[in-house]
């Protein structure tokens, strides 16, 4: 229990031969004067809140209690000593906060040689920290007041010493001036013309908790006090008082602290022991003094005031074993003495209760369902997870609680899908006094057949251009998210990455009706276009049911202004009149209630054109146009170009054409709608170059096989144009300015799987449709036989999937596939899209194929990417 | 620190009163020449003494020529200089001794006539108080003092929570009010027949010769006369590490009537008075001297 101070009677009995200093013209004791800092229990006075007092409870902790206690204890062994001594307070009430000017005059009039202003830190911020730290009036190293460095250093060297605590880092030293730059000069208060040598400590951080609990215990400020009048001791070259103290820390010596929810170092990581009897004993076993730790979770004891020499100190605690220890006090020093006691565990181990409790017959259970073990005793970690055992075996990590009573297994991916799983803890498992467990304790589970959480799309995807106003994110995924945290989750980060920030309260997030579950967020970063930004996904991403993503998802894009002007082309229609625009009654099929009306959201004009269509279970299709529209003629070498704001509905939208002699009917694609925000999209088609269109109507539809189901979509569009189309090069397939043997694996992959993600321009002999005649086009262009042909070059690596990588090219023996993923198989192709080979693994032996061009497939996960091989012998 | 009942008072006072007071003129002095602080103005108010932020060194300025006197360049010498009956300039100089690390403290005397520094105290250990009465004055150390009469007058002193008057050579020590801390700031009337102090944890005291207590001002630093009737004085806060707000008011000396000549937020302090004007400085050094009238 607590234990008063030393009272200044017992003190000044103390016999002291003091040895006074010979100074000018005299024999002199140093006066001393004692600040403890703050007084009273105000806003000012740092109040702690800890268990169990409650915030402004006078009773717990606030720095002008412990601030006072420390400048009592100073003050009665300097005393005792012989210094002769001033206190600028004595209570702790508002009356006794003195004015700062007031404090320098009472210390300069004082006659003070040394002045010491008690005090504890606090970081001010959630981060934690424990050390001192020693303020002088000055710069560092050039002190106002001489000397005023060299008492800092004395008591700081004093103060450090206190093993009893568990500091962060050593004592630091600093001017005022150069600690507070930001004060100009004005420096701390009571050092502001204050005469005496003078210092201001910062003994400790009070708002680190371990720290703020020892705070709480009059021997550890007594402490503080004693280790202050040997600092001035120190200043002084004094050595004469020959009495010396002894403190220590008293924990468990291996079980965690009960009350954790703080940031902790070191030891103080343990639990500190309350109620313990110290007894102090001369070498002959008989007691000489006893002392308590008090019930504050703090474990501290002293003892003061001790001649010089060896000592045992015994300490007892009911429910621990008893130690003994010795001592040797030495005069004028500080010794400490920690006790690490272990607990007494008189039964052996055993599991009260466990997790997951499954019977054969039982639903199967999630596969991230964790193993919890409850005992009767802390349990010795490191055996105890030794004798844990799962088959199959599985990699996962241990998590201890409740003061090690209770011991988590979490699998560190996810258990195997559909499998029965057998935990067993085998008797080498102890409890923290080494006793073992008496039987095997086993337990039995299955789980269920998902084992991820598995993405149905992300937005952007990888290499999207983004509209970079008003972007959003969207990650979608086979089941609810779990709303919690996701914002630390999905990252956004500029090329130098610097995160983006989130308009955070218009995320909207999946519900239990929804066919998937997701998260869109919209991003309240402006985003430069032309620069390359990064979308990252963390797999600690999961579900409701704690299912995570198998792997973390990381998505490059490129910034684009979708408004940007297009001089060249010529505007067909702005969609700023929604009034103007007709249903095709007579193709329109299962969506008569889509509603057309104008938008602000608009990158051109005042206005854009809001599509809002209702997807159909069963499909469906609206086509509407406009007088403009329909107007609108366009030449068999032009483009269409569309400026659409998408909503990740997935829906189709196209534009239909008939050729002004109605003998050719084409769509112009605009693909689906897989993204959020405004995009220019120049449209996918083979219009004849010998013809002339005029537009039919606007297509918006969705399919019913579609793997993603949606309500409804809202898009929006604006400037639809036209203009001459873009091939620069004859043969350039997919557009990037040049003809090399990508733009052949891009025609192959759309004959081959109907792939034309990438195709520009696959018609190039304007027939209408993509053939192999047009891949035959090709050839002759790399072969020479077409004029402006560049020399062939090796097959891009990054076509189409950028995750998939095959090589070499040409090859005589070996073509090999990797990726990221599980690679199942490959297949070789010709360029008739014959199959010439087949393999269950990641290669292709090609020793005893021909020379020539081929296509490979390659199968990795549920993705089939195809990539332009070369034999050559 | 609390004040609130204090100022529920004051503005009961104010409110109460019928008094004005109106600043009259404003005069900001040493401005661009250097920061100034510790002003103490003379009895006729036409000099004042100042110190650097940390009163080291001493100084005087002559209003009436602008002209700078260095005194003393010495630690301490600016904390608690005065002016005596004749006009002279008392100091205490406080040095650390090498040897011993013990800091000792030394009087001085600085003659206006000769414009040189004399010892009149030498070099001591322990508290100096520097006492300056009607007609003397007084060095008392814990070892050695000086006076330069016997009679000084009627002159008062502080040391430790003792109020220490002295009328014609006669000693007597009053404790009015209790303060642990101690008492400061003490001061004669220019009558002599009230004597002002601080008492730490209490504020401004008002007594009669006897240490009979007229009346208690606020929890207000630094007490100065103003006339035999008013007070000027410091009102500053502090969060424990540094100066949060500092005003200078005006006080009555009955304690009935209290106006402030300087906002909270003027960071305004140290207020010294002298032939009817006022003085004081700022956090950063910036002294002004002001004259008031005051419309009883």
């Amino acid at each position: 229990m607590k234990k008063s101070f030393l009272t200044f009677a017992l003190i000044m009995a103390v016999a002291v031969t003091v040895t006074a200093i010979t100074g000018v013209g005299g024999n002199y004791m140093p006066h001393v004067y004692i600040n403890p800092g703050h007084g009273g229990h105000e806003s000012d006075d740092r109040n702690v809140v800890i268990y169990p007092f409650a915030a402004g409870d006078t009773s717990g902790y606030w720095e002008s209690n412990s601030n006072l206690k420390k400048g009592f204890a100073l003050n009665n062994c300097l005393r005792a000593k012989g210094y002769t001594t001033s206190m600028s307070r004595v209570t702790n009430d508002e009356n006794s906060d003195l004015p700062l000017s007031t404090i320098v005059r009472l210390c300069n009039e004082s006659g003070a040689d040394i002045f010491y202003a008690i005090h504890s830190n606090a970081t001010g911020v959630a981060a934690r920290r424990n050390h001192i730290l020693a303020l002088y009036r000055g710069y560092t190293g050039s002190p106002v007041v001489a000397n005023s460095d060299v008492l800092s250093q004395t008591l700081m060297e004093r103060l450090q010493v206190n093993a009893a605590a568990v500091w962060t880092s050593n004592y630091q030293i600093a001017g005022d001036f150069t600690f507070y730059p930001d004060w100009h000069n004005a420096g701390l208060g009571v050092l502001r013309g204050n005469n005496a040598v003078s210092m201001l400590s910062e003994g400790s951080f009070h708002d680190y908790i371990p720290e703020t609990y020892r705070l709480m215990n009059d021997n550890y400020c007594w402490m503080e006090g004693w280790n202050f009048s040997l600092g001035a001791d120190d200043y002084f070259g004094y050595s004469f008082f020959g009495k010396g103290c002894v403190a220590g820390n008293i924990r468990d010596n291996r079980m965690p602290r009960v009350l954790n929810d703080f940031i902790m170092f070191g030891d103080d990581n343990r639990e500190p022991v309350c109620n313990a009897t110290v007894i102090l004993l001369d070498m002959n076993d008989n007691p000489l003094d006893t002392c308590y730790t008090d019930d504050l979770y703090n474990g501290i004891y002293a003892f003061k005031m001790l001649d010089p020499g060896n000592y045992k100190i015994r300490v007892e605690q009911e429910h621990y074993f008893s130690q003994t220890k010795q001592v040797t006090i030495q005069a004028n020093h500080s010794s400490y003495c920690n006790f690490d006691l272990a607990r007494v565990r008189e039964t052996p181990p055993e599991v009260l209760n466990y997790s997951p409790v499954w019977n054969e017959g039982d639903a199967p259970l999630k596969a991230n369902t964790p193993v919890i073990f409850e005992f009767n005793w802390d349990m010795n970690t490191e055996v105890t997870e030794n004798a844990f055992h799962i088959e199959p075996a599985v990699e996962g990590h241990f998590r201890w609680e409740d003061s090690n009573y209770r011991m988590v297994f979490e699998p560190n991916d996810a258990y195997d899908i559909n499998t029965l799983y057998t935990v067993t803890l085998d008797t080498t498992a102890e409890h923290g006094g080494g006793m073992r467990l008496q039987e095997p304790f086993s337990l039995q589970f299955k789980t269920t057949y998902r084992k991820h959480l598995e993405v149905i799309d992300i937005f952007p995807h990888e290499g999207d251009p983004v509209h970079y106003k008003a972007a959003t994110i969207e990650l979608r995924t086979d089941s609810m998210l779990n709303n919690s945290y996701y914002y630390d989750k999905i990252l956004l980060t500029d090329k130098d990455g610097n995160l983006l920030t989130y308009n955070r309260r218009s995320t909207k997030t999946g519900k239990n009706t929804d066919p998937f579950g997701f998260i869109r967020i919209p991003v309240a970063s402006t985003m430069v276009p032309g620069e390359e930004y990064t979308l990252t996904i963390l797999n600690e991403m999961c579900d409701t049911a704690g299912i995570h993503l198998p792997e973390t998802i990381v998505h490059k894009f490129t910034a684009v202004d979708a408004g940007e002007e297009k001089p060249d082309a010529t505007l067909i229609e702005g969609f700023e009149d929604a009034s103007t625009f007709l249903m095709v009654t007579a193709t329109s099929n299962g969506a008569e209630n889509t509603q057309l009306s104008n938008s602000t959201d608009k990158l051109f004009g005042s206005k854009s054109l809001q599509i809002k269509y209702p997807c159909s279970p069963q499909g469906g299709q609206y086509e509407f146009t406009s007088t403009a529209i329909s107007e609108a003629t366009i030449a068999g070498d032009e483009e269409l170009s569309l400026h659409i704001f998408g909503d990740m509905s997935n829906v189709d939208i196209n534009i239909q054409l008939s050729s002004t002699d109605n003998s050719d009917h084409q769509i112009i694609d605009f693909g689906k709608i897989d993204f959020h925000g405004w995009r220019y999209i120049t449209g996918r088609g083979n219009l004849k170059r010998d013809k002339t269109y005029k537009i039919e109507s606007i297509f918006i539809g969705n399919n019913p096989e579609a793997p993603i189901k949606i309500s409804s979509a809202t898009i929006k569009l604006d400037n639809l144009l036209k203009s001459q189309k873009s091939v620069a090069v004859y043969g350039d397939v997919n557009g990037d300015g040049e003809v090399t043997a990508s733009d052949i694996t891009e025609l192959y992959n759309f004959l081959l799987n109907g792939d034309d993600s990438n195709i520009v321009n696959g018609d190039l002999n304007g027939d209408g449709e993509i053939t192999a005649a047009d891949i035959t086009a090709v050839y002759d262009v790399l072969l020479g036989v077409t004029n402006a042909a560049p020399a062939i070059k090796p097959a891009p690596e990054s076509a189409p999937n950028a995750n998939v990588k095959v090589g070499p090219v040409p090859s005589s023996d070996y073509i090999m596939a990797s990726a990221a993923g599980y690679i199942q198989g490959v297949e070789l192709y010709d360029l008739n899209g014959n199959l010439v080979a087949r393999n269950g693994g990641n290669y292709m032996n090609v020793e005893s194929i021909n020379d020539g061009h081929y296509i490979l497939k390659v199968y990795c996960g549920d993705q089939v990417s195809s990539h332009h091989v070369a034999v050559k012998h | 620190m609390k004040r609130t009942l204090l100022l529920l008072l004051g503005a009961w006072v104010l409110i109460g009163s019928a008094q004005q007071v109106k600043v009259t003129s404003s005069t900001p002095l040493l401005r661009g020449v250097e920061a100034a602080f510790y002003p103490t103005l003379n009895a006729s108010g036409d000099r004042l003494l100042y110190s650097d932020v940390d009163a080291h060194g001493l100084k005087m300025l002559d209003l009436n020529t602008q002209a700078v006197t260095i005194i003393s360049d010495q630690n301490g010498a600016g904390f608690d200089a005065k002016w005596s009956n004749d006009g002279q300039v008392y100091y205490i100089t406080s040095k650390v001794d090498e040897q011993s690390r013990l800091v000792f403290r030394t009087g001085m005397r600085y003659d206006m006539t000769r414009q040189t520094n004399d010892v009149v105290l030498e070099a001591q250990h322990g508290a100096v108080h520097l006492e300056t009465g009607t007609k003397g004055v007084a060095m008392n150390g814990e070892k050695h003092t000086f006076a330069t009469a016997s009679n000084r007058g009627v002159s008062v002193y502080t040391t430790g929570s003792q109020l220490v008057v002295n009328i014609n050579g006669k000693e007597n020590r009053y404790t009015p009010v209790e303060s642990y801390a101690g008492y400061l700031w003490s001061s004669v009337s220019p009558k002599g027949d009230k004597i002002a102090f601080f008492a730490a944890g209490k504020g401004i005291i008002v007594t009669n010769l006897q240490g009979k207590v007229l009346s208690e001002l606020g929890n207000y630093e630094m007490p100065c006369w103003y006339n035999n009737d008013y007070l000027v004085a410091q009102n500053a806060s502090d969060d424990g590490y540094q100066f949060t707000s500092s005003q200078i008011l005006l006080l009555k000396a009955d304690g009935t009537f209290r106006h402030e000549l300087t906002p909270k937020t003027s960071m305004t302090m140290q207020p010294t008075s002298g032939g009817g004007k006022i003085a004081y400085t700022t956090i950063d050094g910036n002294i002004t001297m002001i004259t008031i009238d005051i419309n009883e």
